[in-house]
């Protein structure tokens, strides 16, 4: 299995910048810097068909693009690392196995759209992961990879490490942005976008880390090569997937793009844990929908989840074996969510913790059968919320209901949860 | 009151960026893991620092997870309830927590030493379940691995508290 | 222009325009909560989601979010959009207490009517609800947190739209509140609008707590005599008693907001102390008897000294009618012309700001909003045209620039330039940026409108010649500068602290804009809500400190006051005393409980223009009319001392003894008048006031009164060529060094009806004596202590506060209702400053 992200992955250490660079490592850099026109960059991404590693699987190209050539300066390269969907550590996982790759890609994006000024944004419980990338951000300072006129080509970039004191909606894009200028984490629905206006008011490119850390190897290899990576023709990369719950060995795992679901559990994630039967799966994280047993083979890729009605979301495959209560369990995610709305608009804020109550209600044996249809009629209303959040969280209830509804309808006739002996 | 160097110190780290207010969270968190909770006073201080009103920092504050407005104890334990952890462990995990501690979320124990706090999915889950003491993160949490992590911290596991008989 | 239809109807609208406001021009009312016409669109509640059937967009949407686009078919009454609405409609109400019998907002409740009008009626919600501690915010409004449904309105007004940031929302997800950091009053100045805006009972009026539900008020349309402005204003009436005052949208003036001096300075309306009788001093009298006692002393007087020995004073809070009224009665029996202006300087600079305003140049407040460059001069917003500021902020928020050049530190909500410039300093500043505009290449100059200097200085005590200090000077080339690059600039002028020398250079400078091919305008701020129809009305008239000379020569024997309190404002407090006391009669007509109406021989209580309709002319021009509210009489809480209401029927209205001032004074004119004159009815007195001074109003049905309408001055209205002169300068602190006292205005403490509000009296701020710290160290006083102001006449108490923002060789001292300052010394007296 080729390993790109995670070549210089170490079980009990971080890769040094020395090793980093041993593989090529910020030769990307200095070939591009001062050298591609800043199109070229662009253009490589979007022949390498990069898409958006956070979860919506935007072009990374076409993103660049949106930044005008007359847009005005200073302009801002932000990078995403505040990963707090349910069931999703790809990120934390790889800034500790190699950080200089999500360093270099900033600077290689920075460079593409003339952002001088690059911000991290991680999210509260990642303390250690922000301590890496404060003191390896010191060390390709030193090395000239970062600061003022990197390597003699005229070209700027800072990066600072911006804490979050955690809450999910800061995730969302433009929410980031206001949580970064020390505003509350309230989204700003589109347009202008963050491309034209971001921080204070001015351009502002916002990528995942892992979308990141695949530019450098894209300009190093050419797009024709990162697309041989990938599983299926119809797909691009390695995905950076992450497997828990009721599997013998949970882990992230670097794989081709659109690698099968049944593989990845199987024959990464050391296949179902003793006892257990696979029932069901969250794919992307807790804001995906649970999949049906038939899509078992499914093929892990934005485009094929996409046409069967899923999401790929962050790749987080949360696997729930047969003991497992679904309904204690969205329960679980709907309290997260409700939990975690930033309270601006009315569907997100008062829609979920209704459905929560509801829910409760169901795996507390006082479910009602009309309970159903009113949390399906909610499910699809939260869609017209100001932001994703809402309807992501309504995306376990909707499969629940869809798939599981005879596991709902049980709790609702035997007054109790079928499973309670676990959870 | 804030001391001083210490006061410097924000000055100056403020002083690198050009909008202050982008340093409210890093202002909040310096002063939080010095003095232990983001006090009224505190909180008024940091505001006269960024250049904000106290009602802006508050709405900040008031926003986030982990600033906490009220006294906690010198360790707090945010057990992490995310569906991973959940479906791993999470009820057993916190009731032992509960039965050594003597209490529950949003209490501190008497002697202010400990504070127990739910949080959402701290992106653990190959190592769940999962607590966070301090913002260090503890894994693959056992009732065993617990005792031992409380121990370290100094906790006397064998106290009366124990007699909710957690195992 | 795109076109869309909407629920069948074809609109076109501008671009840019939301689906919600084009509903809304076509008369189609979406539901809304958070979406605000001044505010704009957040997206929060989703309440105005409605059906896209055709067009660029498709199915159910936010029209709030959405802007108006070529061939959009939009349904608003589609099934899916109606049950959509009713669900947002039940998750709100899931946690909004079903308190609606005790609350004020009961009645006029955007949440009540949507509930209503959405369908939900049954609750299927099991569980507590949300509550919250509600806070103590001031005064002035009461806080209900557990009502909020969160539509973020109030934060957005708050902090967005009025720049101030105390108040905001705290927590998050449905934890979110709103309100301040800790208890405490609200500090900005525009808070109560909160109360308006809020769609539910959780931000609503405290002193009309409890006092009844709208319906039981006698409501009518009215203006804000607060200030020059004239803010529209919607008055609610109970039991004889104002309750309540809420802003009504003028889009020309004050668009959809006022400010608090305006809301709840309407105290004296309800005030114990206003006058309900006629007197004959010292006993109560009928009126027909208070009537004939008068003509009898006046005829008396006027045959034993002449005519001219009766002098008349009214003052810029009195309507159009009253001051007409007096100006015929007193040219009808050849007494002296109403004086309406406290002083020569006051007069100079009214009467030259309303010479120079023309059509093309008056702009109303919206045009400032739009404006991109505004230069204030002389003027302090806050204190003088609160609204103005909040329009100042709104054009700042749009790109606008705005510099201020005024000797005090002026405080605004939006980022300016301030260049502190003494008084005596502004004309010579003017004049160097008037001569930086013409330097600049390629300007033409504007044709001056009156060749002569002296018609502009006719009178002005010549002062030394002072250049403006260095840096000032430095500024002055980048303002110009500034001024050439924008479009639309408008000059702000106030008339407070400054002679018509400085109003006429700032017409000026709009000229030579004007000239520049910019679409220039200037904005005066006056005296009084009515200093333009004083202006009108009386503009040869003298000021009161003439009249006082009169008297104290015996030149005038008797006064006639209708509506003027000049004890409040004349500087020399001993000297109107005596020279009252010298006079054989003083008649005083007023509905405030004045000091004059202690010393008066003969009263006549009048009627607020909530009792009777009056016509205001505000700054600009515009001239706009109140409407009848209520009848006048004493209110009941305070016949009844607050107990039940008396089972006494009586076929009169208790207290119901003032009249409308202009009829007092007619009829005092036909009692007068030798052959049998006939007493004129409202429309007659119009007709006469038409035939007077050119200005009409519109009697038509659909009469745009109530928007107001701007005069069309040079065609209408008779005027003097040129303004009467100006006075000495003001009061010299230091003997030894050059320390001017001017007299100004504050937000509240100032303002003369607010003065009598109880509530705005708790709130004012303590006076201070405001000067520069090196004029202060200059003196060897120290910021916060106590100084003593030291003249012949009286020692005055205040404390100092020194601030880096105002003019050196100045001093600032309120109006203000708790400080004798009056008594500081007399216009010619010199002062001395002391440290306590």
């Amino acid at each position: 299995m080729t390993q790109v992200l995670f070549k210089n992955r170490h079980p009990d250490r971080i890769a040094t910048m020395e090793e980093y660079r041993a593989g090529g490592g910020y030769d990307a850099l200095t070939a591009v810097l001062g050298k591609y026109p800043r199109s070229k960059v662009q253009q490589l991404a979007l022949d390498a068909v990069l898409l958006g590693r956070g979860g919506a699987g935007f072009p990374a190209g076409k993103k660049w693009m949106t930044v005008a050539e007359t847009a005005p300066f200073p302009r801002y390269m932000v990078c995403n690392a505040d990963e707090m969907e349910p069931g999703t550590f790809k990120d934390r996982v790889l800034i500790h196995t190699d950080p200089h790759q999500i360093i270099e890609g900033m600077v290689i994006v920075g460079y593409s759209v003339m952002a001088e000024r690059g911000i991290i944004f991680i999210r509260a419980s990642y303390e250690n992961a922000a301590r890496i990338l404060e003191r390896e951000i010191e060390r390709a300072t030193t090395a000239g990879f970062l600061g003022d006129n990197i390597l003699g080509s005229g070209f700027s970039m800072k990066i600072s490490v911006h804490r979050s004191a955690g809450r999910y909606i800061c995730g969302e894009n433009t929410a980031q942005i206001n949580a970064i200028q020390g505003k509350r984490a309230n989204p700003i629905q589109p347009p202008p976008y963050a491309t034209e206006k971001g921080l204070w008011n001015l351009p502002t490119v916002t990528h995942n880390v892992e979308t990141l850390a695949c530019v450098p190897h894209i300009i190093r290899n050419g797009p024709e090569w990162f697309k041989s990576l990938a599983a299926i023709p119809t797909a691009a990369g390695t995905k950076l997937y992450c497997v828990s719950g009721a599997v013998q060995h949970p882990g992230c795992f670097e794989l081709p793009m659109g690698t099968r679901l049944s593989d990845i559990i199987e024959n990464h994630a050391g296949g179902m844990q003793a006892g257990c039967a696979y029932k069901t799966c969250l794919p992307g994280g807790a804001s995906t929908r649970f999949l049906p047993k038939s899509l078992y083979d499914i093929e892990m890729d934005f485009d094929t989840m996409k046409k069967a009605g899923h999401r790929l979301g962050t790749g987080s495959i949360i696997v729930f074996d047969e003991k497992t209560c679904l309904v204690g369990a969205t329960l679980n995610m709907m309290a997260f969510f409700a939990r975690e709305s930033c309270g601006w608009c009315t569907p997100c804020r008062e829609g979920l913790p209704y459905m929560r109550d509801i829910l409760a209600r169901i795996e507390a044996g006082d479910g009602k059968p009309e309970d159903i249809p009113l949390l399906r009629q909610m499910s699809k209303y939260v869609w017209n919320s100001y932001c994703a959040l809402a309807p992501g969280a309504a995306s376990p209830v909707e499969s629940l209901l869809t798939y599981f509804e005879d596991e709902v309808q049980e709790h609702i006739h035997q007054h109790q949860c079928p499973f309670s002996s676990k959870g | 009151m804030i001391p001083e160097d210490f006061k410097q110190q924000l000055q100056q780290h403020i002083a690198g960026v050009e909008h202050p207010r982008e340093k409210v969270m890093d202002v909040i968190f310096m002063l939080q893991d010095r003095f232990g909770y983001l006090s009224d006073e505190l909180l008024e201080d940091a505001a006269s620092l960024l250049k904000m009103t106290p009602l802006e920092v508050e709405e900040i504050a008031t926003f986030y997870e982990f600033i906490y407005r009220r006294p906690v104890g010198g360790h707090v334990i945010h057990v992490c309830d995310g569906v991973v952890c959940w479906m791993s462990g999470y009820t057993a995990i916190l009731d032992h927590l509960r039965g050594r501690l003597g209490i529950d979320f949003g209490e501190t124990t008497p002697d202010g030493r400990f504070t127990l706090l739910p949080t959402c999915c701290i992106g653990y889950c190959d190592r769940a379940p999962a607590m966070m003491i301090n913002r260090k993160v503890y894994g693959n949490l056992t009732p065993k691995r617990i005792d031992e992590i409380l121990e370290k911290l100094g906790w006397d596991i064998t106290g009366k508290r124990d007699d909710t008989g957690s195992l | 222009m795109p076109k869309l239809i909407i629920d069948g109807r074809h609109i076109e609208v501008a671009p840019g325009v939301k689906v919600i406001a084009a509903a809304e021009q076509a008369g189609i009312m979406i539901p809304r909560f958070c979406y605000h016409p001044a505010l704009g669109s957040a997206g929060a509640c989703r309440m105005c989601a409605v059906k896209f059937l055709e067009g660029p967009v498709h199915g159910l949407q936010m029209s709030c979010m959405m802007e108006a686009k070529d061939g959009m078919v939009v349904s608003t009454t589609d099934d899916e959009a109606v049950d959509f609405r009713r669900f947002v409609i039940e998750l709100l109400m899931r946690n909004h207490p079903h308190d609606c019998p005790v609350c004020d907002e009961g009645g006029h409740c955007l949440l009540q009517d949507e509930t209503v009008s959405s369908g939900h009626v049954m609750r299927r919600h099991i569980g507590k609800k949300r509550t919250h501690r509600d806070q103590y915010l001031g005064e002035l409004i009461q806080h209900e947190m557990n009502r909020c449904i969160h539509c973020y309105r109030c934060r957005r007004f708050y902090q967005d739209f009025c720049g101030y940031h105390d108040f905001g929302a705290m927590g998050s997800a449905n934890r979110t509140c709103f309100g301040r950091y800790a208890d405490g009053p609200l500090e900005n100045p525009f808070s109560g609008n909160l109360i308006d805006i809020c769609p539910t009972g959780v931000l609503t009026d405290k002193p009309a707590r409890f006092k009844g539900r709208r319906w039981d008020f006698e409501r009518a349309p009215s203006l804000c005599i607060h200030c020059s402005l004239g803010c529209a204003t919607i008055v609610s009436a109970r039991y004889r008693e104002l309750v309540r005052v809420e802003a009504r949208h003028n889009p020309a003036v004050n668009g959809h907001f006022i400010c608090d001096r305006g809301r709840f300075g309407f105290g004296f309306a309800n005030h114990s102390n206003r006058p309900h009788h006629a007197r004959i001093a010292p006993a109560a009298a009928t009126y027909a008897d208070a009537l004939q006692a008068a003509v009898n002393q006046l005829t008396e007087i006027s045959r034993t000294f002449g005519s001219q020995a009766i002098g008349t004073v009214s003052s810029s809070r009195a309507g159009m009618e009253t001051l007409m009224a007096l100006k015929i009665l007193a040219s009808a029996q050849q007494w002296r012309s109403p004086s309406c202006f406290q002083d020569a300087r006051q007069r100079n600079a009214v009467v030259s700001a309303v010479i120079r305003l023309s059509p093309d140049t008056a702009v109303c407040l919206h045009d400032v909003e739009c404006s991109d460059h505004i230069l204030v001069i002389a003027a302090d917003p806050i204190a003088e045209a609160p609204m103005l500021a909040l329009a100042l902020r709104q054009a700042w928020r749009d790109g606008a620039r705005v510099t201020v050049l005024d000797p005090r530190p002026v405080s605004l909500p939006c980022e300016y330039t301030h260049i502190p410039v003494a008084p005596k300093q502004l004309s010579a500043v003017l004049q160097k940026l008037m001569n930086a505009l013409l330097s600049s290449p390629d300007t033409p100059q504007f044709p001056p409108l009156r060749t002569s200097d002296d018609a502009h200085n006719a009178g002005t005590v010549s002062s030394p010649s002072c250049d403006p200090k260095p840096d000032t000077a430095l500024q002055l080339p980048l303002l110009a500068a500034s001024l050439q690059s924008s479009q639309r600039p408008v000059i702000v002028c106030g008339t407070n602290i400054v002679s018509g020398t400085v109003v006429n250079a700032a017409a000026d400078l709009v000229m030579q804009l004007r000239a520049s091919r910019k679409n220039a305008g200037i904005f005066n701020i006056l005296p009084g809500a009515n200093a333009f129809g004083a202006a009108i009305a009386s503009p040869d008239g003298a000021s009161f400190s003439e009249i006082l000379t009169a008297i104290e020569s015996g030149e005038i024997q008797a006064l006639l006051i209708a509506e003027s309190n000049p004890v409040r404002w004349f500087p020399d407090r001993a000297r109107i005393r005596n020279a009252f006391k010298k006079l054989k009669l003083l008649v005083a007509l007023d509905y405030l409980p004045t000091p004059v109406l202690d010393v008066a021989h003969i009263i006549f209580p009048t009627q607020t223009h909530f009792e009777t309709p009056a016509v205001f002319i505000n700054q600009e021009g515009r001239m706009q009319q109140t409407s009848m509210v209520h009848c006048n009489g004493m209110p009941l809480s305070q016949q009844t001392a607050g107990k039940h209401p008396p089972r006494e029927f009586r076929h009169d209205v208790p207290g119901a003894g003032a009249k409308p001032a202009w009829q007092v004074l007619l009829e005092l004119n036909a009692a007068l008048s030798a052959v049998n004159t006939p007493l004129p009815s409202y429309s007659e007195l119009w007709e006469q006031i038409e035939q007077e001074t050119g200005i009409a109003i519109d009697r038509r049905p659909d009469s745009d009164i109530l928007e107001g309408r701007r005069l069309r001055l040079e065609t209408q209205v008779h005027l003097p060529e040129t303004p009467p002169p100006d006075t000495p300068p003001p009061i010299n602190l230091q003997e030894d060094m050059s320390l001017e006292l001017y007299p100004v205005e504050s937000f509240c403490g100032t303002e003369e009806l607010s003065a009598y509000a109880p509530i705005l009296c708790r709130m004012e701020p303590m006076p201070e004596l405001i000067m520069h710290p090196s004029d202060a160290a200059g003196c060897g006083l120290t910021d916060g202590g106590m100084v003593t102001i030291q003249s012949d006449a009286v020692t005055l108490d205040v404390r100092l506060k020194t601030a880096a923002g105002t003019a050196t060789g100045t001093a600032f001292l309120p109006r203000h209702r708790q400080l004798v300052w009056r008594q500081a010394g007399s216009t010619d007296s010199r002062a001395s400053l002391l440290q306590k």
